[in-house]
């Protein structure tokens, strides 16, 4: 992709954090903030992203800086990896700054079984998988029953009602989900009928684009504690899942864009972009937001809870009941969320939009069993390269609200990726590497090709430096599932 | 009557130029169903099967932004992708239309129709916008 826009210079302030200052885009009320070195910035800046950036830093009320991880690339009006800290009583929410897909985020399971023990089943189960979860369609396969009076419980109380109603999932699994799996002050009434309607036949699908399911074996340990705490060794066979809240996000997003977007003139905010749509936190419209995020975030954590359990049935089936009853849940992490939290004593509404929450050792929302090496946050490369799982750390909570990246980041367009790679010669090269693929299409495929995403180690690499996480295991992929 | 997809990162960018506003809206349409019967192969022009489609927007570029929504929410809820416009009314800050199409199996490509550099203005003898998907 050419630079075909005008070129921000930010000033470096150390050797991973670099400034564009108040006064590079009209309007700016503090700093934009972006954690790379300068290979992943020259990469950056191949994009809109730092203009968005620097858009982010005139939302009234935000505090400090507007931040960026090194896997930054372009959204629309928030970029993507993006954090924005807005004050909870003087600042505004921002439905866009949370993102459509809301809750997006991943959830990891461990396999009581080595990729030696897995041996020659790699491939059963990786068809098994696929004949199981429900990928890239609207509603078919869903969860049945998840309507109505349901879907309210899904959208109050999260994949607790899934326990609770149908005996899917476990209280361990709660616990090990960020939250517990719940938002509080999620109001159904707040979620729209539109939303409903496109949310309702979609619990325990996996959605298209970027959602996937990996299975992994685990390659590289750096840090044996932490992976002790996490239950993990090296050589287990791990699997991540990653969605979100399919419609029902989508919907709740784009009510709320349209909503407060009309409502802008009446509380005097200029944007230099209509994307950035938001109000006041305690206006009608603000809490309003609050509370049907909320639902969707649930919703969303529900989704994975019932993939997990179809998950489970597939490893049932082919290897057995103890293996199935062995395959325990790491944790579950948003990427896309709007939270109130309390940084340096101030109480402030943190938008991460594709960044994750990374709070440090002893931090009280975190299981007490990771009380000692910190939150674990998984960080999924691209098909064929490597995912990470890191631990969060202290810096975080100095440096970037708690928070640190969410993945390899994008460098080329679809568009491009599509010209540059043949779907069906992608999938023989990655079986050829020995992981078994299964994908709805070629073009689906094609578009999530490692070379369309950045360098995930040096993307992990400079979160370590800059100390908001630190890596504990690398993870290979043996098998993908895609939408 | 033209459309083009832009390079967009992570995302689909639409541009169009069109000598109407009508034709703006029905050259949505197109990219759209270009969009949706990519992948799924099929594409019916001949179809009979009909949809009322409505819409209103306090301006222009948001009442493109939500026909584009009420299209593509047609053919996630009922697998409805629109090939053509039997019959477009615009009228004060609103939209009424009789779509034609066929009933398949699209693909569930977008996710939302964003305001970002959300665009419809005079352009030479014509019109030009502007919108970009989450896909």
């Amino acid at each position: 992709m050419s630079k075909s826009h005008a070129v921000l210079l930010p000033q470096r302030l150390d050797d991973e954090l670099w400034e564009l200052p108040v006064g590079t885009v009209a309007g700016m009320r503090v700093p934009a903030r972006v954690f790379a070195d300068a290979e992943l910035l020259a990469a950056i800046e191949l994009d809109r992203s730092l203009e968005q950036l620097a858009n982010v830093a005139t939302l009234p009320g935000i505090v400090e800086a507007s931040l960026a991880m090194p896997d930054i690339h372009q959204g629309y009006g928030f970029p993507v990896g993006g954090v924005a800290a807005t004050d909870a009583s003087e600042g505004v929410v921002s439905p866009g700054g949370v993102g459509y897909d809301i809750n997006c985020g991943v959830r990891l399971l461990a396999l009581p079984l080595s990729y030696d023990e897995l041996g020659n089943r790699r491939e059963a189960l990786v068809h098994e998988l696929s004949r199981r979860v429900p990928v890239g369609t609207g509603g078919r396969g869903a969860h049945e029953g998840v309507r109505g009076a349901h879907l309210d419980r899904v959208l109050s109380l999260g994949p607790r009602a899934l326990l609770e109603d149908l005996g899917v999932g476990s209280e361990g699994e709660l616990a090990f989900t960020e939250s517990g799996g719940c938002l509080e002050g999620a109001d159904p009434a707040a979620v729209s009928a539109r939303a409903r309607e496109r949310g309702a036949g979609q619990i325990g699908t996996l959605g298209s684009g970027n959602h996937f399911l990996e299975l992994q074996r685990i390659s590289d340990v750096y840090d044996g504690a932490a992976a002790a705490a996490f239950g993990l060794r090296r050589g287990q066979i791990t699997l991540l899942i990653h969605s979100g809240s399919r419609g029902l996000g989508h919907q709740v997003c784009t009510d709320f864009v349209k909503r407060m977007d009309a409502r802008l003139g009446h509380y005097g905010i200029e944007l230099p972009d209509r994307q950035l749509s938001c109000a006041p936190i305690g206006s009608p419209e603000g809490r309003a937001y609050l509370r049907a995020m909320a639902g969707a975030a649930n919703f969303a954590w529900a989704n994975r809870a019932a993939l997990a359990h179809r998950v489970r049935e597939a490893v049932r089936s082919v290897l057995g009941r103890e293996a199935a009853g062995g395959t325990r849940q790491v944790y579950d992490v948003a990427h896309n969320v709007a939270k109130l939290e309390e940084h340096a004593g101030q109480r402030v509404c943190v938008h991460r939009k594709g960044a994750t929450r990374a709070f440090p050792p002893g931090h009280p929302e975190i299981p007490v069993e990771y009380a000692e090496v910190g939150q674990p946050v998984f960080i999924p490369g691209s098909m064929g390269t490597a995912s990470y799982v890191l631990a969060g750390r202290a810096r975080s909570m100095e440096r970037s609200f708690g928070t640190t990246c969410h993945g390899a980041g994008r460098r080329m367009s679809r568009t491009a990726v599509r010209k540059a790679v043949d779907g069906g010669e992608l999938r023989r090269q990655l079986e050829a590497e020995g992981i078994a693929v299964r994908a709805l299409s070629a073009r689906g495929l094609a578009e999530e090709a490692p070379e369309a995403y950045k360098d995930v180690d040096r993307v992990v690499e400079i979160v370590e430096r800059a100390g908001l996480a630190a890596r504990v295991v690398r993870l290979r992929p043996i098998g993908v599932v895609k939408g | 009557m033209t459309y083009r997809w832009v390079d967009h990162t992570a995302d689909l960018e639409l541009e169009i130029e069109s000598p109407s506003e009508p034709a703006v809206f029905e050259e949505a349409l197109r990219a759209l169903a270009e969009l949706l019967a990519e992948s799924d192969g099929h594409s019916d022009a001949t179809s009979t099967t009909r949809r009322e489609v409505t819409a209103e927007a306090p301006d222009r570029p948001t009442l493109l932004a939500a026909w584009i929504e009420e299209l593509a929410f047609l053919a996630e809820s009922e697998g409805f992708v629109a090939t053509r416009i039997v019959e477009i009314n615009l009228a004060g800050g609103g939209l009424r239309a009789t779509v034609a199409g066929a009933l398949g199996d699209p693909p569930p490509l977008v996710k939302a129709v964003t305001y970002h550099r959300l665009t419809f203005e005079p352009y030479r003898d014509g019109y030009v916008a502007r919108v970009v998907l989450d896909v």
